[in-house]
């Protein structure tokens, strides 16, 4: 449950909101039991009263009070539930988007990590996952939870005033009762099962992603029938324990609802008692079972949001584990000119060195490029220098860098807006001029929105080349002094990387460029090669 | 994707309920249940508090009713309890069906075509989407069923009571299915269109957290997190414009419920004073006009749990119309002309193959080629000028919108073979996972050894479970050339006749390079049909024939 604290603190920023959605539900609730309660107060008075009426005996009986209650009632019960939910719903939205851009925030913050690399693919579909399982904490458990208790706390006090305080308590026990069954006892039933589903769903669609992603590997072997019976199975499994927990959320709500109709009895019991010996009227004792019976709709709401609270905090633990800061940060000085790096160790933390008592220095203006094959730490190298990851020893001062990462990542966006991160100035014609130095200009006039062309999942309508160059083409925009491009060429034939390679030479005169590339050929013309071994 | 009819969707939905009525069924009739349970309780309730309040009946009088309604509020909970338990499994079926229905898709669709849509999608549709039919089957279609019943039993108890009190209850009734059609209407098509903007709107976050590092880089994480905040803020009032109509069908429901309450509470009331001189009114006592009382919020309950659940259903039509559009995304035709294959079973043959991309120009045209089995073709040509696809057209991926193509005397596809895509795969799980997913049969040492052929046997000899430890357990995963690696030595493990590699070394580090040819090498000599495309001139020098492929047209080289 500690796991859920700071999504709690979060939600809790919108107090005002909050309350006031609060106080929209308790009216609604009120005005419910209320409407019901009065209704039955007026009954048997008019009843008693008729029948001395019958009798021919003269009585006195209010009528304006009761109906215009009645009457107020019925609306406010309309018009609360509303706005209930109007604003209620609004503010969950808030919350939707307060938490996506905390959690945001928080992985900007807990620093560099190449997090693709890293967790695989389907680690992103089950963040997704994870930040909707918060998304209605507020709405489902934390207002309900808190009305439900509030409201029968009110009805026992009513107890109290108009009965005596034994059937007060024991209302209370019995209504602790229900509360915790539809509550606590549910999430201890349940927590297990619920937090590992949401897990062994998140498996799943792991399998899921990787079948797809080895969608032609296995299609060509025969053997991708067989590998989907397997991930069919592991749904229906899925199915029937989310079955189970759906049964078990459905008998708890029967008892709890069960104990409410009982104690609604016992307070009809023990108030008929009280009756009989003169000390409550009919009307009362007629109206108390019912403000009683008003009870299960507040409780009602609760097992469903307790039995899937296991799930909840598992996601919540998730996340926690998501943001929690990189335990080193990059210290690299910003200098204006030169590269120099002494004595660096450049690695993992936990794993063995990739490298040790590396020392460069690199001349403002100077073309450098390092040539390494596999596992010679080549990207763990360009990461470091880069700011990726953190030097594990030594020093490194550097310029202001642009830096082209060995994977390619574009954006599901514009061609425009993935040109722009590169500089965010960047007029239509400057983007054009880039897009004509790595011959994607021809590319896109093509198409029929030139720059607003879009671009689909992982820029699917790109071939691997172009969108090589395209990520180039941002790099090359920003106006860094330094620029650490790794493998620059990936999937670019030998044809347009040897026209195009030139042409980026001049564009990038004056700057200081390091090229890392497996061979000398991926690399751009360089002042000096490096070999790593 | 274009969204499907609406008409069609329901029908399809509707469609899916045949294998699952008997769990609907047994819902209901536990509901049915649930609902004369209430009305048993509430005559109870209503019977006593006459016998003590009007009649003036000691409580010890009284303790055999009082006994009966605990039994029936035990009745009551057990048949909640059942209708849950029933209302679980209502869907069990559905959801496999469709899943099965959206699998044979994928492969009718092939890898070419799935891979336009992001495998998260695809697993979205094949999880999220299927698992949102649940609501609709376990809780929609019975309570819309109980809607109907239950109201229908508490009626009929009212009428029999009072028929005046009957009247205003019927009076109120058909308006509100009347009202929620007319507000669910439009709430459904807002509903569809939320559904799609709260699954774009995860796309977005997702992609900008997926490309962190670059943003990151470029020190633009304040400006995407920005972006986001607008996004989710233009989201946000969408779809609050749709819930004010939405949540209106709730209000009118509501409203009615309670109306219906107070002009039944005053009507009875001035009954029982006798002010009102006409109707059935001079008959009602507290027992008939206080379970009349109790009965009336019943009586909507049942309706109110309905709309309660329309968003199961506004959901389960969102996911359909999702579903439904991809089982509907056109394939390509699985023969298009008459012409047979070669029969040829030493060969692998390309009769005037023509392609197009739907009505684009020609990626392939008019290609006419014979391969000897054994043989070692390579297939070069500058980007965009047609290798891939012939590739994919081989492997069975595409197919050809003209002409035949023929492997070994069968048509693509149907025997295994090797396939290296670009991008090398790998599951979590072990070494020995990785290989036995196209292998399942192979041994320990088997696996060993295909390893050791393509270079990889250093990473797990050191390894204390060896080919039993996992992949990427120091949390660096592989590289990109190790994975190609890892396909490559399935590739070995299964002994395929033909091997397909697409551009086997592209930004390949030179280890992993050199590892690929002397593999391709060894393949080679073990006279394997291989034909793979490439810029890479090392990998020229092992081809029996090279092949120029320029604007869709296959020279010699």
């Amino acid at each position: 449950m500690r796991d859920l604290r700071p999504w709690l603190n979060l939600i809790l920023q919108r107090r005002g909101r909050l309350a006031i959605g609060a106080l929209l539900l308790l009216a609604t609730l009120i005005s419910g039991i209320a409407l019901l309660a009065l209704s039955g107060w007026f009954l048997t008075e008019t009843a008693l009263v008729g029948l001395l009426f019958a009798a021919g005996v003269q009585a006195y009986i209010n009528l304006y009070v009761p109906g215009g209650g009645i009457r107020f009632f019925a609306v406010s019960r309309t018009v609360a539930r509303y706005l209930e939910r109007l604003y209620n719903h609004n503010t969950v939205l808030q919350l939707l988007t307060d938490i996506r851009v905390a959690l945001f925030d928080q992985m900007a913050q807990a620093g560099h990590r190449d997090r693709g690399r890293q967790k695989g693919a389907h680690w992103l579909s089950r963040l997704t996952a994870d930040v909707d399982a918060l998304d209605t904490l507020y709405l489902r458990l934390v207002a309900p939870a808190c009305l439900a208790a509030l409201v029968a706390l009110l009805v026992v006090l009513l107890l109290w005033l108009l009965l005596n305080l034994t059937i007060a308590l024991t209302v209370l026990v019995l209504l602790t009762g229900a509360f915790v069954i539809a509550s606590w006892l549910l999430y201890l039933r349940t927590r297990t099962l619920s937090g590992e589903l949401s897990g062994r769903q998140e498996h799943l669609r792991g399998e899921v992603i990787e079948h797809l992603e080895g969608f032609s590997e296995l299609t060509a072997a025969g053997r991708i029938g067989k590998h989907a019976a397997l991930l069919k199975r592991q749904s229906l499994a899925l199915d029937k324990d989310q079955a189970v927990i759906e049964t078990r959320t459905g008998w708890h709500l029967a008892i709890t609802q069960l104990l409410i109709n009982l104690s609604a009895l016992l307070v009809l019991w023990a108030g008929f008692a009280l009756f009989e010996s003169g000390s409550v009227s009919g009307p009362v004792l007629v109206m108390l079972p019912i403000v009683l019976l008003g009870l299960n709709e507040v409780f009602a709401m609760l097992p469903d949001a307790f039995g899937k609270l296991g799930a909840t905090v598992a996601a919540a633990k998730r996340l926690n584990e998501e943001v929690e800061p990189s335990a080193v940060a990059p210290a690299i000085s910003i200098t204006s000119t030169a590269l120099t790096a002494t004595d660096l160790t450049i690695g993992h933390p936990g794993t063995a060195p990739v490298m040790t008592h590396f020392s460069l220095t690199i001349k403002a203006g100077e073309r450098l490029g390092i040539v390494g094959a596999s596992g010679s730490g080549k990207s763990s190298l360009a990461d470091t220098l880069a700011g990726v990851i953190p030097a594990l020893a030594g020093t490194l001062q550097r310029p202001a860098c642009a830096y082209l990462t060995q994977s390619t990542v574009l954006f599901e966006d514009t061609v425009k807006a993935n040109l722009r991160l590169g500089n965010a100035k960047a007029t239509d014609a400057e983007l054009w001029r880039v897009l004509e130095l790595v011959e994607l200009a021809e590319r896109f006039t093509r198409e029929d929105e030139g720059l607003n062309t879009w671009l689909g999942s992982s820029g699917n309508r790109l071939s691997g080349g172009e969108a090589r160059r395209l990520v180039l083409a941002r790099v090359l925009l920003s106006g860094a002094p330094l620029m650490i491009l790794d493998e620059p060429f990936t999937g670019v034939d030998t044809d347009t990387r040897e026209r195009i390679a030139p042409l980026i030479d001049r564009w990038l005169e004056g700057r200081t460029v390091i090229s890392l590339g497996h061979g000398p050929e991926a690399l751009l013309p360089s002042d000096h090669v490096l070999h790593l071994n | 994707m274009e969204p499907s009819d609406p008409a069609r969707v329901r029908r399809w939905l509707s469609g899916l309920t045949k294998s699952s009525q008997r769990w609907i069924r047994a819902t209901v009739l536990a509901g049915v249940g649930v609902g004369l349970a209430t009305i048993a309780q509430m005559a109870l309730l209503a019977w006593l508090v006459h016998q003590g309040v009007i009649e003036q009946h000691p409580l010890a009088d009284l303790t055999p009713a009082f006994l009966a309604l605990v039994t029936v509020l035990v009745l009551r909970a057990l048949g909640q309890g059942l209708q849950t338990r029933f209302a679980s499994r209502c869907s069990e079926e559905v959801r496999r069906d469709v899943r099965r229905q959206l699998h044979r898709k994928w492969q009718s669709l092939g890898p070419v075509a799935l891979s336009d849509t992001s495998a998260a999608s695809l697993t979205r549709e094949w999880l999220d989407h299927v698992e949102a039919l649940h609501g609709y089957f376990a809780r929609f279609l019975p309570q819309m069923m109980l809607s109907v019943f239950v109201p229908l039993m508490i009626l009929a108890v009212v009428f029999w009571l009072d028929w005046l009190a009957g009247i205003f209850l019927v009076l109120s009734a058909p308006l509100i299915p009347l009202f929620m059609a007319l507000v669910g209407m439009g709430a459904e098509k807002v509903n569809q269109q939320h559904f799609e903007t709260v699954s774009r709107l995860s796309g977005q976050f997702l992609d900008k957290v997926r490309g962190l590092t670059t943003l990151q880089l470029f020190g633009q994480t304040a400006q995407a997190s920005d972006a986001l905040h607008q996004r989710s803020d233009q989201f946000r009032l969408i779809t609050l414009k749709t819930l004010k109509i939405a949540f209106l069908s709730s209000a009118v429901l509501e409203f009615f419920a309670s109306v219906a309450i107070a002009v039944i509470a005053i009507y009875i009331g001035f009954g029982l004073l006798g002010y009102i001189s006409f109707g059935p009114s001079s008959e009602l006592t507290l027992f008939s006009g206080l379970l009349i009382l109790l009965l009336a919020p019943e009586f909507f309950q049942p309706l109110r749990t309905l709309s309660q659940h329309y968003h199961d259903r506004a959901a389960a039509l969102g996911a359909s119309a999702e579903i439904m559009a991809r089982l509907d995304q056109p394939t390509s035709p699985v023969k298009a002309t008459g012409l047979p294959g070669s029969s040829d079973a030493a060969v692998i043959d390309f009769h005037r193959v023509s392609l197009c991309y739907d009505t684009g120009p020609e990626v392939i045209r008019n290609v006419t080629l014979t391969f000897r089995k054994g043989e070692t073709i390579v297939l070069t040509g500058p980007s965009g000028g047609g290798k891939s696809t012939l590739l994919h057209m081989l492997a069975g991926f595409l197919q050809p919108v003209s002409g035949s193509i023929s492997i070994f005397g069968k048509p693509c596809g149907e025997q295994p073979f090797g396939w290296l895509g670009q991008k090398g795969f790998w599951i979590q799980g072990s070494w020995a996972d990785n290989l036995r997913m196209t292998s399942p049969e192979a041994s320990d040492i088997a696996i060993e050894k295909a390893l050791h052929q393509v270079g990889l046997a250093d990473l797990v000899e050191h390894r204390e479970h060896g080919i039993y430890s996992m992949i990427g357990e120091d949390g660096q995963g592989l590289s990109g050339g190790q994975a190609r690696r890892l396909s490559l030595a399935r590739i070995f493990l299964a002994d395929y006749d033909l091997v397909i590699l697409d551009e086997p070394t592209a930004g390949l580090d030179a280890t992993s390079e050199i590892h690929v040819l002397e593999a391709l090498h060894k393949l080679s000599e073990a006279g394997k049909t291989l034909i793979l495309s490439t810029h890479h001139q090392a990998l020229m020098t092992l081809a029996d024939r090279l092949l120029i492929v320029h604007d869709g047209e296959v020279k010699d080289a």
